[in-house]
Order: structure tokens, then sequence, then C-alpha cells
């Protein structure tokens, strides 16, 4: 299918950048613009690796809630177990995904805050989110001017 | 259809419109009001910038300043109330802090359709990197040093002498879960899914919050880039919206935080046991490194609820601007936690 949604993404920063950005004479305008086409950049790079990582993430997520799971109030437990059961129909689709991610995250907000938790839960709680911080495909795209001129 | 020009001019002539109402709102026998160069700048995240000189006449004579205007932007970073900063500049007016006089209030955006603020504007050049920039280290290690100063200069203010106890609040408890509470409420306004990193972390510093020794006059966003700056010298430290009493090493741990290092610190001349070492000397207090820590930790909690309270206002289609999900301050909050247990 051509033009591909990456070459459609990068096709529109490139206009962007060339066409419209040049006619933007009003600095506040022109800054919003550059950020926004930082972004779109940042965008187009990172979606093909969206369903790679949600599908990672689900994955590492659920272990880690099973390992905690005996060490949690029976009432997340049995959230947990739910979670387990739920058939993984579809899983290629990126809403589903997506869905079954926000439910883990969820549980894992809840589980993580459990003040009974032993040091050895804590440290693969910890370790869990810096691999996950560490994979997100999505970055902050810093303002493109951190300097400015009040006076 | 209207041009990008037309819709800037309509803008500017709605703004001009509004500020010569809020004068004659002040001062009643003003007339002759004129303003010129109203612009509004690039810089200011969660604020609209406008410069401009204003003359007028009165029953005191002739008037002429040169101003800034502060007004919330529709969608914004930091939801604050223009009274708290105006209260503050009052309050500094005499101090040895410097920071811009300020001239009046649209509190509830009666004249000038958001929460404004109008102040002097005071001539320097803001430079969010200074420390980090092209100057010579000899220039930036004395800018860093006079930064500071600046620090310890708003944290020996006698609030209570120039009322700010009772235009800020006096913390009824401790200040550490006081700006927890308060961050935290934000965090619950503004969160669209679920974070469990920064729940984790929020539960890690409910249980090890530290107390506070003193209660002082406390910036809540000291950096570079809040300032103006004049060769080796800082004119005005500027965006006091989130100034609040609180804890001593709120301020220093916001400028000791690793994830802001290269604002506020100077690899191998100014790092984070040089400042503490610089403000014990300045101050006499001896700094908990555990305590500072928990501070560094809120510091990098606080900006990931600023960036999620972006990510809410872009998605409710309020701001210009798109943030991410903060993943990138995890870890380090992670890292300074497992140090500080």
């Amino acid at each position: 299918m051509r033009p591909s949604v990456e070459e459609q993404l990068l096709g529109t920063c490139r206009i962007l950048e060339t066409v419209v950005a040049p006619a933007v004479a009003e600095p506040f305008a022109r800054t919003i613009l550059d950020n926004l086409i930082a972004n779109l950049r940042m965008v187009t790079e990172a979606l093909p690796a969206v369903p790679g990582f949600l599908r990672w993430d689900n994955a590492a997520t659920l272990s880690l809630l099973q390992d905690m799971r005996s060490a949690l109030p029976s009432g997340l437990a049995a959230n947990i177990d739910a979670a387990l059961e739920t058939a993984e129909n579809d899983m290629l689709e990126s809403a589903a995904q997506t869905a079954r991610n926000d439910l883990l995250r969820a549980l894992l907000a809840e589980a993580a805050c459990n003040p009974d938790l032993s040091p050895d839960l804590h440290r693969a709680i910890q370790d869990h989110m810096i691999a996950r911080a560490s994979r997100v495909p999505m970055r902050y795209v810093p303002s493109a001017t951190p300097s400015s001129t009040r006076s | 259809m209207a041009t990008d020009a037309q819709e800037t001019d309509a803008i500017t002539g709605h703004v001009a419109d509004g500020l010569a109402q809020l004068v004659r709102h002040a001062i009643p026998s003003a007339r002759d009001i004129q303003f010129t160069g109203l612009t509004r700048s690039a810089g200011g995240l969660s604020r609209e910038n406008w410069s401009f000189d204003a003359t007028w006449n009165d029953d005191c004579g002739f008037h002429m300043h040169r101003l800034m205007l502060m007004r919330d932007a529709s969608g914004t970073l930091l939801k604050t109330e223009r009274r708290r900063e105006f209260d503050v500049l009052r309050a500094l007016e005499g101090s040895a802090v410097v920071a811009p006089a300020v001239f009046w209030m649209d509190p509830d955006g009666q004249f000038l359709g958001a929460p404004s603020l109008i102040m002097e504007r005071v001539s320097g050049h803001c430079d969010y990197m200074v420390l980090n920039g092209a100057r010579p280290l000899e220039e930036r290690l004395e800018l860093a040093h006079t930064f500071l100063r600046l620090l310890t200069d708003i944290q020996a203010i006698d609030w209570q002498a120039r009322g700010l106890g009772s235009s800020l609040g006096v913390p009824a408890g401790s200040p550490s879960q006081i700006a927890l509470g308060e961050w935290e409420a934000e965090y619950r306004r503004v969160q669209l899914e679920a974070h469990p990193e920064l729940d984790y972390v929020l539960a890690w510093m409910r249980r090890t919050a530290p107390q506070a020794h003193e209660i002082v006059l406390v910036h809540g966003d000291f950096k570079p880039g809040n300032a103006l700056i004049e060769g080796t010298r800082i004119t005005a430290k500027l965006d006091w919206e989130t100034a609040h009493l609180g804890d001593p090493l709120e301020d220093l741990g916001w400028i000791t935080n690793p994830v802001r290092r290269r604002e506020h610190q100077i690899p191998g001349h100014w790092e984070r046991a040089h400042i503490v070492e610089a403000y014990t000397r300045l101050t006499g207090r001896v700094v908990d490194d555990t305590a500072l820590t928990w501070w560094n930790v809120f510091s990098c909690w606080k900006l990931a609820v600023i960036q999620l309270t972006a990510v809410n206002e872009f998605v409710s289609g309020r701001y210009n601007r798109v943030f991410q999900t903060p993943s990138w301050l995890f870890r380090p909050m992670l890292q300074m936690m497992e140090r500080a247990a």
C-alpha cells in the first residue's frame, strides 16, 4: 500500500518544514510548528515498534503479577486470576493489545503499592519498571527553543 | 478568511483593550493611556508573555514604564493563582531578592480574558542552559554561585514580617507530606491511564517523607530559565506562581535533581557535593543526604505530574504542544530510591 503510513508521515514532515515553516513569521507560532514537526518525526520512527512493545509489556507484566499474586490481598489476587484466564483472542489487533495493557497496568499499579511485599518482589518490580521504561517507543521531544530573550 | 497576520493583529488588539481597561480600573484618573511595542514572546510554557511600553497621565502626573504582561495560556502546564505571585512579588519589594516590581493583577481574567499579572520589564537575558553554555568556565562558576546565593537569599526572607504567612499559608504539618498531598491531587486530576511507576514511587515517598527543621519561602521552580541575567549579574528572579512556605531542602532538591543537571550543574566543578557544601557554608544548615535525596525524587515525580498535566491538556484540545508519558524519569527515581534505602 503506497504511500505507506511511514512515507506519508515523513512526507508530511518534509512539506511542513520546507513549505509551511518558512512562511510562518510569528515567533510563537513558529515555535509551536517546530515542536509539532519534531514530534511527528518521533512518532513516525516509534510507530512500527508499538505492537511489539505492547506484546512484550503485556507478557512481562502478567508474569510479574503472577509472581506477586501470593503476597496480595484476596480480592486483588482474584482480579489477577481473572486477567490470566481471559482468552487472549485476536491479540494481533492493536486495540485489544492496548486494552489488555491498560488492564494489566492498572492491576500492577494497585499491587505494587501493597505494603507487605518482600524485598525480592520490590527488586522484581523495580527491574520490570526500569526495563519497560527503556523500551517505551514514544519519547518526549524537548522544546526546540530552550532559550529565549525576555528583556 | 482571516490571514495569520490579521488574526495576530486582532489578538494584540484584544490584549491592548484589556490592558487599557485594567489600567483605568486600577487608576480611575488615568487618561491618554498608550501602549507601544505590544508583542508576545515565544517563551513561557504555562503562560503567554507580552512585552510593551506604557504611558499615561493621571492625577499624579505623567508615567512611562517598561512592562510585561503574564497571562495564563488557554492550556497550561501549571494550574496556579495569579494572586499568589502578586502577593509574593509585593512582599519581596525592598528585599535582597531581585524580582520585578509588580503593577496590577487581573486575578480572574475580567479584563484580559484569563488570569494575568502586569509587572516591570527588567532588562536581561533568559538562558536555561547558561551554566553549560559558551561562556568561559570561570564566568559560569561565578553565575552558579550567584544563583545559589539568590536561593539562600530567598530562604532568608523574613516571611512572617513580610506578611507571607497569611497570603501563602503556613504549613499545618510536615511540608513534605503537604507537598505530596497537593501534587497527588494534581496527579489524580490529570492522569488518563494507570501509571504503576508513579504510584509505586508515591507510596515510597509517603513511607519515607522527611520532617522539616525550618519553614522558609520556597520558589518552587528555581532554575536559570526563570531568571534574567546581565553579564554575571542576575537582574531578576521570575515566575513566582508556585512559591509557597515549606522545607529549605525543597528548592535545594530541585537544583540537585540529577535529571536536570544540565541546567543546574557544571560537570566536575559544580555538582551535587559542591552545591551542598556551598549551601552549608552560606546558611549554616547541615544537609541530611537522605532527606535531600527524598526531595530529589519528589522533584522528578512533580516534574512527571507536570508533564502528565500537559498530556491531559493536549488530549483535551487545550494545549498546543505534544508531551508524552514521562517514562524517562522512572529509572532515575527508582535508582535514587534504592540509594536512599
